[in-house]
C-alpha cells in the first residue's frame, strides 16, 4: 500500500527535461557554486544526480529496468537535500519526487532501509535496543525535568542516544530562560528516515503512536535539536498523515525572541572568534529557517559571524541526509569533509548547526581530513555563553 | 562491449570511472533533446585528462568501437543521443582553467560550464560575454562542439567568434593544438587564424564528428557595467527590422536584441512577467527588447539617444518598459530554462540563423504550417551576430500523448524543409537539417572526403551528420 498518486507521480516526473541543471551549476547571483553533492563527490556518473535519478525511476516504473537493488542504487544515494530543487527551472520538486519513488519502489530489496525500520518499530530508536537509555543524560544537568509539561523538549534519537551533550546544552538554556519543560519518560523516534526511506506505511504507525505518548505528556508546544524532527512532526505528521500535532518549533525559533526580549542574557566570548552557520537542509531549504540561528549567533557578544560560499537556499549538504549515512557511509562523510573546507575556505574557526545528524557527520568529516575546525550544536555554543 | 575493451578502458582511467551497469547506461542513453529516442551504449568512462582520452580512441579505433563524446547533455537535437554499442566518453572531468590577462584569453578544459567560468571572470572583473540559455549545465566544449550562441552574442556573435584555438583529440588518438598555440613557444591564445587554413573552424559547429575537444581558448573581454533597457513598439515587421539593423550598422553596442511578435509576447509575459516584474501594457504588433552594454557610461549615454533617434526614424515609438530586457538579461544563465519549461509542455526545436531583414519570414512559415498539422507552439530568437538572428521555434507536444508527439515530429520535419527555402541556416548540421537540405550536394561530398580522411573507421558521433557518412 502507498499513499502515492501513482499518474500525479508520473506527470510530475515527466516535468524533468532533462537540463541538467541540478548536476553542478554555478549561477554566482543567486549563490550557487554547484548543486549536487553526491556527483560533486563521487566518480560523477549521470546516475549520481538527480536527472539520471528520475531516468532510473521512470525505467524501474515503467518496466524498462528491472527492480534490482544495484538498479535502484541511484534512488537511495541521494540525500534528499533539496538543492537541485532549489535550482531547477522546471514546475516540480524534484527531490520529494525522488523521496516518493522510494516509497512506490519500496518492494525493491534493500537491506539497510529495512534494518533501519525494523530497529526503530522493535526499539523505538535506530541505534540501540535499550530505548530508555535516551533519558541518561537528565541525571547529569543538575534539576529535575518531569515527564510531562506544556512545554515538551522532544529530544530525538541521535541527540538522546549519540550526542547527549546537545540535550544537556539544551536543558541548561531552558532552564536559564525560566522555562518549565518535560522530556518524555520514554521518548520514541519521529520516524523521519522511514518517512525519507519510502517505508511510509511503518512510519505512519510509528507517528500515530509517537503522537499518542506526546499527547499523554500534556504538550500544548514541542520544542525540538533536530531538523529532521521538526520537519516530520511539523510537517509530515499533519500533511502526510493527518495528524494533530501541538506546535513544533526548533530551539532557534524558540529562543530567538528570548534573547531578544532578554529574557535569556548571553554574555561575551573569549574563545569564540569566526563563527560559520552551516544550514540544516530540513531547516533551512525544507522551512524556510534561515535567519533566526544566524540573529542568535550575531546576538553573541565578540562573535564575528562569516558566510560560507554557498548558504541558505544554495547552501551544499553536510551528506548525510536522506538515510545516505546508513546507506553508503564513506561517500556520506565525503561529503562532509568537502563542505568543512568550505569553512576552512573562509579561515572559520567554528562552524555551527542545529541538527544532531548534520553535527555528527560534519565531525566524520572534519576528523577524516584533519580539519582543525570545532563542529558545535548552537544549543552547545549558547549553553557556554549563558550569564 | 567486450570485455577486453573494458579492460583496458579500467587500465586507462581507473575502475571506478567505467561503468557498463544498466542504470548508468540508461541515464545515458538521453539528454535534454525532447521527443528523441533513447538509446543504451555499450559503456560510459570518464577520463581525467587529455593523454586519458588520446588512450581511449585509441582503443576505440583498435575495436572499431562507436563514440559518442557528452559533456552537459544539455543539447536539445539529438545529438548527444549515442549510438547502439556505443562507447559514451563523459568530459565533466576536465576541469583546468586558465587566465591570460594580457593576452586577453582564456583556456578552459572540456568540462567547464559557462556560469562556473563566468564567476572565476568576475573576480577579474572579465567576462566571456555569450550566455546560452543553459549556462548553467552547458559546457563551452560543449556549445563550441554545436557553435551556440545566446545573451550576448547581439554584439559579440556565436561562440565560435570567441574561439582562438582549440586542443582535439583525433578519432586516432593523435593530439593536436590549433591556433597560436600550435607553437608550443607561444605564451598563450592569442590569434587564431596562425598557420595556414583554419583547421579551428573545422571543429566548430562539428558536434564532435572528427575528434574531441579536450580544451578550448577563447577571448575574453573587460566586464561591461553600464547598461540601458528599453522597449521599442512598431506596427510592422519590417519596421523593426530596419530598427535593428540600423542600430547595427550605427554602432551601437546592444548585447540583447529580441523581437517580438504581439501574441509570442503575451505568451511569454503569461510565463515570466509577473517574475520579472513587467508591467502591465497594450503591447503593439510587434516589441523589440534591447539591452545595450558599454564599458564606458558616455559611450552609453550616446548609444542610448541614438537608439531613441532610430526608432523613430523607422516609425517606432519607444515603449520605456524596461523590465522586460531587464528581467530575460539578469536571468541571462536560466531564463530559456525558465521560460520553456514553466507551462509545463515539453517541445521540438528548431534552431536556425537568418538575416533580421528576414525576420518576418519564419513567421510566415510557421503559423500556417502549425495551423495545417493542427500543433501549437511558438518561437523566440535574438540577434546573434554582425547580421544574422538566432530562432529557435519550439513546437509542443504532451509526453504522455504518442499521436500528440508524432503530429510535432512531423511538423518540425516538414518545418526544416519550408524554412531552408526562405534562405535560413543552420549552425550545425544536426540530422533532420541534412534532410530538409537540397541543392548543396558538393558541399556535403566535400565534408564526407573530410571525414573519411580524419576519421576512416566513421567511429566518431556516427549518425550524427548522417549526410557525410559513408554508406555502411
Ligand atoms: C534550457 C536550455 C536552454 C538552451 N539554450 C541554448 C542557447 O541559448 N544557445 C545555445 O546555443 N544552446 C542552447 N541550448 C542547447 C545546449 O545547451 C547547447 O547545445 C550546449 O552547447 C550543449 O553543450 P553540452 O556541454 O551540454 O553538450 P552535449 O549536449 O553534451 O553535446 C552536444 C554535442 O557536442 C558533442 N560534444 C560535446 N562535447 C564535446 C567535446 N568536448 N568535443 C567534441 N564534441 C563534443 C556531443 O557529442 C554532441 O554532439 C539550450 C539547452 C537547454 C536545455
Ligand atoms: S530535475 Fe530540474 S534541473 Fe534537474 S534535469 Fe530535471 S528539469 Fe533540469
Ligand atoms: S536532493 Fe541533493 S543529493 Fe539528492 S539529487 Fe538533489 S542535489 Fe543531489
Amino acid at each position: 500500500m502507498t499513499t502515492i498518486d501513482l499518474d500525479e507521480l508520473l506527470e510530475n516526473l515527466a516535468q524533468c527535461r532533462r537540463c541538467g541543471i541540478c548536476r553542478n551549476a554555478v549561477y554566482e547571483d543567486k549563490g550557487f557554486d554547484g548543486v549536487c553533492p553526491v556527483w560533486k563527490n563521487s566518480a560523477g556518473f549521470e546516475t549520481s544526480f538527480m536527472r539520471g535519478r528520475i531516468q532510473v525511476a521512470l525505467a524501474l516504473l515503467d518496466g524498462r529496468l528491472e527492480k534490482t537493488e544495484e538498479n535502484a542504487e541511484s534512488l537511495f544515494s541521494c540525500t534528499l537535500c533539496g538543492n537541485c530543487t532549489s535550482i531547477c527551472a522546471a514546475e516540480f520538486d524534484p527531490a520529494k519526487c525522488l523521496e516518493s519513488v522510494r516509497e512506490v519502489l519500496n518492494e525493491i530489496p534493500n537491506a539497510v532501509r529495512d534494518t533501519i525500520a525494523k530497529k526503530i518499530l522493535e526499539n523505538n530508536n535506530p541505534y540501540v535496543d535499550e530505548n530508555k537509555t535516551r533519558r541518561d543524560w537528565v541525571k547529569e544537568v543538575g534539576f529535575d525535568i518531569p515527564g510531562t509539561g506544556e512545554v515538551l523538549y522532544f529530544t530525538g534519537c541521535t541527540a538522546g542516544l549519540k550526542l547527549p551533550e546537545t540535550a544537556k546544552s539544551t536543558a541548561k538554556v531552558l532552564n536559564a530562560a525560566g522555562v518549565n519543560f518535560a522530556v518524555l519518560e520514554e521518548e520514541p523516534c519521529c520516524g523521519s528516515v522511514m518517512i525519507r526511506t519510502g517505508m511510509v506505511e511503518e512510519a505512519k504507525k510509528n507517528a500515530e503512536k509517537a503522537l499518542e505518548m506526546i499527547a499523554k505528556s500534556g504538550a500544548k508546544k514541542i520544542v525540538v535539536t533536530c531538523a529532521g524532527c521538526l520537519k516530520t512532526l511539523r510537517e509530515d505528521y499533519s500533511e502526510r498523515f493527518g495528524l494533530d500535532v501541538p506546535e513544533v518549533l526548533h530551539m532557534v525559533e524558540y529562543l530567538k525572541p528570548l534573547i531578544e526580549s532578554g529574557k535569556l542574557k548571553l554574555k561575551k566570548s573569549s574563545e569564540i572568534k569566526k563563527i560559520t552557520w552551516h544550514d540544516p537542509c530540513h531547516l533551512g531549504r525544507a522551512l524556510g529557517v534561515y535567519e533566526e540561528p544566524r540573529d542568535i549567533l550575531k546576538a553573541i557578544p565578540g562573535v564575528e559571524l562569516v558566510e560560507m560560499e554557498t548558504n541558505r537556499e544554495a547552501a551544499m549538504c553536510c551528506g548525510s541526509g536522506g538515510g545516505l549515512r546508513s546507506y553508503d557511509g564513506n561517500l556520506a562523510k565525503k561529503i562532509a569533509s568537502d563542505r568543512i573546507q568550505d569553512a576552512e575556505a573562509i579561515d572559520a574557526d567554528i562552524l555551527a548547526t542545529a541538527c544532531p545528524f548534520c553535527e555528527h557527520n560534519l565531525k566524520d568529516g572534519a576528523n577524516r581530513i584533519g580539519s582543525k575546525i570545532r563542529v558545535v550544536d548552537i544549543l552547545d555554543l549558547i549553553s557556554k555563553q549563558l550569564q | 562491449m567486450d570485455n577486453v575493451v573494458v579492460q583496458k578502458l579500467i587500465a586507462i582511467v581507473g575502475e571506478d570511472y567505467v561503468s557498463t551497469r544498466q542504470d548508468v547506461l540508461l541515464a545515458y542513453s538521453t539528454s535534454a533533446s525532447m521527443s528523441y529516442d533513447t538509446v543504451l551504449p555499450d559503456a560510459v568512462v570518464l577520463p581525467q585528462s587529455t593523454e586519458q582520452v588520446s588512450e581511449i580512441l585509441k582503443v576505440a579505433t583498435q575495436y572499431k568501437i562507436p563514440v559518442t563524446p557528452r559533456s552537459g547533455g544539455s543539447s536539445l537535437q539529438g545529438e548527444v543521443i549515442p549510438k547502439e554499442g556505443a562507447l559514451v566518453i563523459d568530459l565533466l572531468r576536465l576541469t583546468e582553467i586558465e587566465v591570460f590577462p594580457d593576452l586577453r584569453s582564456v583556456t578552459v578544459g572540456a568540462g567547464i560550464n559557462f556560469g562556473k567560468l563566468d564567476k572565476l571572470l568576475n573576480k577579474q572583473d572579465l567576462w566571456l560575454p555569450v550566455y546560452p540559455g543553459s549556462s548553467l549545465t552547458a559546457t563551452i566544449a560543449g556549445n563550441v562542439a554545436v557553435n551556440g550562441s545566446g545573451f550576448g552574442s547581439s554584439q559579440f556573435g556565436c561562440i565560435g567568434e570567441l574561439v582562438l584555438g582549440l586542443e582535439v583529440v583525433l578519432p586516432n588518438g593523435e593530439i593536436i593544438q590549433t591556433g597560436s598555440e600550435a607553437n608550443p613557444n607561444a605564451p598563450g591564445p592569442f590569434l587564431r587564424y596562425a598557420f595556414g587554413p583554419d583547421i579551428t573552424g573545422l571543429f566548430i559547429g562539428s558536434l564532435g564528428v572528427f575528434g574531441i575537444i579536450t580544451k578550448v581558448s577563447l577571448k575574453i573581454f573587460k566586464r561591461m557595467h553600464h547598461f540601458d533597457y528599453n522597449t521599442y513598439g512598431f506596427n510592422t515587421p519590417q519596421e523593426a527590422e530596419k530598427f535593428v539593423i540600423q542600430c547595427k550598422e550605427n554602432e551601437i553596442s546592444p548585447v540583447w536584441i529580441a523581437i517580438y511578435e504581439g501574441r509570442i509576447l503575451d505568451f511569454f509575459l503569461e510565463m515570466v512577467g509577473e517574475e520579472y516584474g513587467v508591467p502591465k501594457y497594450e503591447w503593439p504588433p510587434i516589441t523589440v527588447s534591447m539591452v545595450i552594454g558599454r564599458i564606458r557610461e558616455d559611450q552609453l549615454e550616446s548609444d542610448r539617444a541614438e537608439a531613441q533617434r532610430i526608432c523613430v526614424e523607422e516609425g517606432g515609438h519607444v515603449i520605456g518598459i524596461a523590465e522586460l530586457p531587464k528581467g530575460e538579461w539578469d536571468d541571462r544563465m536560466r531564463e530559456l530554462a525558465r521560460s520553456s519549461y514553466v507551462h509545463g509542455w515539453h517541445w521540438r526545436i528548431l534552431y536556425h540563423h537568418v538575416t533580421p531583414s528576414q525576420w518576418h519570414r519564419t513567421i510566415e512559415e510557421m503559423w500556417p504550417l502549425f495551423d495545417e498539422f493542427g500543433v501549437l507552439g511558438h518561437t523566440a530568437g535574438f540577434q546573434s551576430d554582425h547580421s544574422s538572428y538566432n530562432y529557435y521555434p519550439q513546437i509542443f507536444f504532451d509526453p504522455q500523448d504518442a499521436e500528440d508527439e508524432s503530429k510535432a515530429k512531423a511538423a518540425h520535419k516538414e518545418l526544416v524543409k519550408r524554412l531552408f527555402k526562405t534562405g535560413a541556416v543552420p549552425f550545425k548540421l544536426a540530422p533532420y537539417w541534412v534532410d530538409g537540405i537540397t541543392e548543396m550536394e558538393p558541399y556535403l561530398n566535400f565534408l564526407k572526403d573530410l571525414k573519411e580522411a580524419i576519421d576512416p573507421n566513421g567511429i566518431m558521433s556516427p549518425g550524427t551528420i548522417p549526410g557525410i557518412e559513408g554508406e555502411d
